[in-house]
């Protein structure tokens, strides 16, 4: 082999050694990003990232998470019943579960009655659900309003009449008092610095952090480009891959 | 070709899907075939204090209210009751005879697996099943391959109807806490 020949070839390693070199630090960013999702993504479990939330202000601002507009909440004595979007509150304490079209709340004695979702919870002070009562126990369809008769026994106007229960909530009737004498529970606005809170705590429950984490490592946290840049990386370490693996052999001979 | 086998392959999982998922009997209509002669009173126990205790130790988690319904004439007790098998409550009757469990019925399956628990096959193994010292079923009740939770779910349902009738066997079991 000629003296040209074997400096042609040592220009080429060098050559190909820079390219190796450039390549690496090109992707070597976006490689240790999508190798650190990439092992949280396979402990979801483990760490509870399915069920736990972004708080974080600046990415639920960056996901365009905003709190729902409509908001209906029934104060009672110095509580409150609120529904925002889907989900129910007492006061600061979220009700399990997702809800809709809330009818009233009223206060009997110390349990919260909600009627909403055609059915109607039966709160503890606390926030604990004591029973839900649907169609089947007696629940009247078609729920217009609720409140309390003069006995105190709890009232619904149903789609034509209104019903009333006993005290324990087991058998329904129809209500004899006209609806005059009847206490209707009213919709009445919520305090600025509770509104706020729910609001937060609403935001707070919308974006789980393994959402998060696959569009970091997906690249789709980034927007629209986000994606392009992760591929063009995995060609990067693709070639990176076999340029380490050429210049290994060259140098073997 | 291949489109054509995907198409009818996904219209075949999507079929098993839907037909796993659904209402197999109304509570109603439970009642009214356990009770004969009409559908007694609907009662209440509360699950407070100790008993929520024991509750909470039958099904690893507390029940999803602080209060259970029931229907009970001559020595039987009939209950509907829920549990989460993965991620959606199964609705479940129960009927319970002197202490032992003269039927368990799936109402309502809401998961896309496992409702092969509704099976009279499966549900025959918890005939006569009561609960021993320790508030487990005095019997091994064999799983079904694919609907482990499932099957977590209705035993945990026997041993809770089982205990709560015990319970009002007990005790004159107030209407309120």
């Amino acid at each position: 082999m000629s003296r040209r020949h074997h400096r042609k070839q040592r220009f080429k390693l060098r050559s190909l050694y820079v390219w190796h070199r450039y390549m690496g630090l090109s992707a070597a960013l976006v490689a240790t990003l999508v190798a650190a999702t990439g092992i949280l993504l396979n402990h979801t479990e483990d760490f509870d990232f399915d069920s736990r939330h972004v708080q974080a202000d600046w990415i639920l601002d960056w996901y365009g998470i905003e709190p729902p507009a409509d908001l209906l909440s029934f104060p009672l004595a110095d509580r409150h019943v609120t529904l925002m979007g889907e989900h129910l509150y007492l006061d600061r304490k979220e009700i399990e579960g997702e809800y809709r079209d809330l009818v009233g709340a009223v206060l009997m004695g110390d349990i919260f009655v909600v009627a909403i979702s055609n059915s109607i919870l039966l709160l503890t002070p606390r926030g604990e659900l004591i029973e839900r009562l649907q169609g089947e126990d007696g629940v009247p369809a078609g729920m217009k309003r609720i409140g309390t008769d003069a006995e105190g026994a709890l009232v619904v106007q149903g789609s034509h009449v209104l019903y009333r229960t006993d005290k324990d909530f087991l058998h329904w009737r129809h209500a004899d008092s006209p609806a005059s004498s009847i206490r209707w529970a009213r919709p009445g606005a919520l305090k600025p610095q509770l509104q706020s809170t729910l609001q937060q705590h609403f935001r707070g429950e919308v974006l789980p952090i393994e959402r998060l984490i696959l569009d970091l490592h997906s690249g789709r946290f980034f927007g629209k480009l986000g994606p392009w840049v992760v591929d063009a990386a995995a060609v990067l370490i693709t070639l990176l891959a076999l340029s380490g693996t050429w210049i290994w052999l060259k140098r073997r001979r | 070709m291949l489109n054509r086998l995907i198409t009818a392959l996904s219209l075949a999982l999507l079929c098993a899907d839907l037909a796993a998922r659904g209402v197999y009997q109304q509570p109603q209509d439970f009642l009214s075939d356990t009770f004969e002669g009409g559908v007694p009173e609907a009662a209440v126990i509360w699950l407070t204090g100790a008993r929520k205790q024991v509750v909470t130790e039958l099904l690893g988690h507390s029940y999803t209210s602080l209060r259970v319904r029931y229907w009970a004439r001559d020595q039987r007790s009939a209950w509907v009751l829920e549990e989460i098998g993965k991620e959606q409550p199964i609705t479940v009757g129960l009927v319970i005879s002197q202490g032992q469990l003269e039927r368990i019925k799936v109402l309502e399956f809401r998961e896309s697996r496992g409702w092969e628990v509704r099976h009279s096959f499966f549900t025959d193994q918890f005939r006569n099943a009561r609960l021993d010292k320790g508030r487990n079923l005095d019997r091994d009740i064999d799983g079904i391959s694919g609907a482990t939770l499932s099957v977590r779910a209705m035993k945990k349902l026997a041993a809770l109807a089982l205990y709560l009738d015990g319970e009002l066997r007990a005790q004159d079991v107030q209407a309120s806490p």
